[in-house]
């Protein structure tokens, strides 16, 4: 009974029909996973017994559905009883080597393969032997009575090729489940000044906090003249126990790997509001600059006052940039606009501050501010992602282009020479077969008629 | 216009005029068509290789220099260049004109599109970020090497259909012009093999290259997932040949619908979202 599950087993995974039908459907459901968009969350938007039942059978995520899973599995188990099926007999190709006196590989031989020299046979064997034993490892010689055998291989290594490709595979997937059960992927939206240690997941829709801090001290872009992108670049910091351990710039095409984890520049994007470059004059004395976001708050010791940032608008009412402060001080709270073209309006509206003194830059006394300008400010998106399966993909995908290579580059290449007396003379053939390349084998033959008449010197 | 591209529609017509003369050979099964159409080629690969190489000076002087491979006009004119290419190169090793007429028109359309399409724009542009890799020259070869061989096959798998049944020599005219279907069969499977290879080897760079760009080796992008398609397509048509010994026909038939893929690989996924959308 036993037994009999085992060979229904065998059968089962080694045959063709069942490789056939994995790829296709391998094929269609990929194809499935390029029409339905994936990786959305439709939880709670579309309601319909469609969309239900996509999401049960995991439509919405096909490349990581457990039926795709077992997919792989069923294909891996395939490659694995194929090979372990069909191994020995490569193994017996490639390590039998057939006596040197076959006649079969002589039948019907052309005419081309055979030479009649007026040599000593003895000579003529000596030199064959030479060359032969030196293009092949594996050479064999037989003499008989009358004739002399010899064999010589090469390429043996080619029915070898197959079972490479297939184990590459193999490896290829068990990267990719490596990556896929131990690494992560995840987001992590970064304003520029500002630094996080908590990566959004892109799967699972779960968090993770590292034990280091991702500053991103600035952001910029810069454009071709014809106003497409040219870089996108973050400079970024990280932080561990308080201490600056890496720094440097972020930019497409060059990740940053920090503890395995390799950081992306993925996107970016503007921030609310904006950064507001002003100017404090207190009296006669020289301006200080103020750098200011929407939230920031400056304390000013001699007032015992604070200021705080309320909004940056880079468009006030249609008058332009403009920037609301509010004063808390002991005796008083309160609220004004720096209005950045103040003078234009003050020219438009005469009596501006009479009719609307929240205009008034001067209000917090005895300072007067200025808006010199608003800049925008950005966020940088980066992806980061764990994968420790990386370098065992990259060994399956090194290893595949050699299984190529070996599989329809080389091949199997068996050579024999048959030295007889006929009279006077002596009657040298060469035969050969190959595995799957007939005009490379008659090249090396030709080759070989040709090495053995230099020899003799009878070019 | 600049004159790479002005070149490049001239040699778009001296394309048209070797097709006309490999389908005259092939008509006639005089030996004169074709050998002026292997000329007509031969100056054509040529002109265009130098309209190639003028394009890639030209986007140094415009300041950004880089390979002429980074955008849908630059791919068709290069994918053009290797159907010449490769069909060159075969018909020097098989000594017969008679495929040319099968496959150079592809070389034809390819550049035809690109050349006179309104929504294949042939301007010279920077590289976006995204595009500046040192593995693009590798991925994009690779690839389009990849797609040519594919398409030769399906050449190749056109003629075998045409060819009908080799005993009715005399009565039909495809059957009496066409090569004999054992050597289009075995082209059209070294065709599969090349292609095949190619394609590993561009879904491989690609991959190296997506790990230094996206963040991921394998993202499940449409692109990707549709070479992988085409790739499992013609896994399973090296394997129905390896083991079970499929032939004639029905490879014929496997080598369009792999070619299809092919074509989708390269076209259907820009109407798709995904990342690769600059080709």
């Amino acid at each position: 009974m036993l037994s009999k599950i085992k060979n229904l087993f065998i059968s089962f995974f080694s045959s063709l029909k069942l490789t056939i039908v994995l790829l296709l459907i391998i094929a269609i459901v990929s194809i499935l996973g390029t029409v339905i968009p994936q990786g959305v969350d439709v939880s709670g938007k579309i309601e319909s017994d469609l969309v239900n039942t996509c999401k049960f059978l995991q439509l919405f995520d096909v490349y990581h559905s457990l039926w795709f899973i077992l997919l792989m599995v069923l294909l891996s188990l395939n490659l694995i009883v194929c090979s372990l099926k069909t191994a020995p007999a490569a193994w017996k190709l490639y390590s039998i080597i057939p006596s040197p006196d076959r006649k079969k590989p002589f039948e019907n031989l052309p005419l081309d393969r055979t030479l009649r020299l007026q040599k000593d046979k003895d000579q003529v064997i000596g030199i064959v032997k030479n060359i032969l034993s030196k293009k092949y490892k594996r050479f064999r010689k037989k003499d008989s009575d009358e004739i002399t055998f010899m064999y010589g291989e090469k390429g043996a290594f080619s029915h070898f090729g197959i079972y490479i490709i297939h184990m590459s595979i193999l490896i290829i997937i068990a990267g990719a489940i490596v990556g896929s059960l131990m690494g992560f992927e995840g987001i992590m939206n970064i304003p520029e000044g500002e630094s996080s240690n908590i990566a959004r997941l892109v799967r699972h829709n779960k968090v993770k906090k590292f034990d280091f801090t991702v500053r991103c001290d600035a952001f910029s872009i810069e454009y071709y003249s014809n106003g497409m992108p040219k870089e996108y670049r973050s400079s970024l910091s990280f932080i561990k126990d308080n201490k600056v351990a890496y720094q440097g710039p972020l930019l497409v095409n060059h990740p940053i790997t920090f503890q395995d984890i390799r950081f992306y520049q993925a996107s970016y994007g503007k921030m609310p509001g904006g950064k507001a470059l002003l100017t404090v004059k207190k009296d006669d004395e020289n301006p200080n600059q103020l750098t200011a976001m929407q939230n920031d708050s400056f304390h000013f010791k001699e007032e015992d006052a604070a200021i705080t940032i309320k909004r940056v608008e880079k468009n006030f009412m249609n008058i332009g940039p403009a920037v609301l402060i509010a004063v808390q001080a002991s005796d008083a709270n309160f609220t004004f606009w720096v209005i950045k073209n103040l003078s234009r309006l003050k020219s438009q509206i005469p009596g501006l501050f009479e009719k609307f003194p929240k205009f008034d830059p001067g209000s917090f006394k005895p300072y007067n501010f200025t808006l010199t300008k608003i800049e925008d400010t950005y966020y940088t998106g980066i992806q980061l992602s764990y994968d420790p399966g990386v370098s065992i993909v990259a060994a399956g995908s090194f290893i595949i282009i050699i299984g190529i290579f070996v599989t329809f580059f080389s091949s199997h290449k068996k050579i024999w020479v048959r030295v007889e007396g006929e009279g006077e003379q002596v009657k040298l053939s060469v035969a050969g077969t190959s595995s799957k390349d007939p005009v490379a084998l008659q090249r090396e033959i030709h080759n070989i008629l040709k090495n053995i008449k230099n020899e003799l010197g009878e070019a | 216009m600049i004159i790479n591209t002005v070149l490049l529609s001239w040699v778009t017509f001296v394309y048209f005029l070797s097709s006309i003369f490999y389908i005259l050979k092939l008509v006639t099964g005089k030996q004169l068509p074709g050998i002026i159409a292997t000329y007509i080629s031969l100056f054509g690969i040529i002109v265009q290789t130098i309209a190639l190489i003028l394009r890639w000076i030209e986007s140094y002087k415009l300041g950004f220099g880089h390979a002429p491979l980074s955008n849908l006009y630059e791919s068709l004119i290069f994918f053009a260049w290797v159907i010449v290419f490769l069909y060159l190169i075969i018909e020097w090793r098989i000594k017969s004109r008679k495929l040319g007429a099968f496959i150079i028109p592809f070389a034809f359309i390819a550049m035809a599109f690109a050349s006179f399409s309104p929504n294949v724009k042939s301007r010279i542009q920077p590289l976006i970020p995204a595009l500046q890799s040192n593995w693009l020259i590798s991925h994009v070869i690779s690839s389009f090497l990849g797609y040519a061989a594919f398409t030769i096959a399906f050449g190749l798998a056109l003629m075998y259909f045409l060819k009908g049944d080799e005993r009715e020599r005399e009565k039909g005219f495809f059957p009496r012009i066409l090569p004999s279907k054992d050597i289009l069969d075995e082209l059209s499977y070294q065709s599969i093999v090349m292609g095949f290879i190619f394609l590993t080897l561009g879904i491989i760079t690609g991959s190296v290259w997506a790990y230094s760009a996206w963040g991921s080796y394998w993202s499940w992008d449409p692109k990707e997932t549709w070479s992988l398609i085409t790739w499992l397509i013609y896994a399973t048509i090296l394997h129905s040949r390896f083991v079970r010994g499929w032939r004639g026909k029905r490879m014929a038939i496997m080598s369009m619908i792999g070619f299809a893929s092919v074509l989708f690989t390269y076209f259907g996924v820009n109407y798709l979202p995904g990342l690769h959308s600059y080709f």
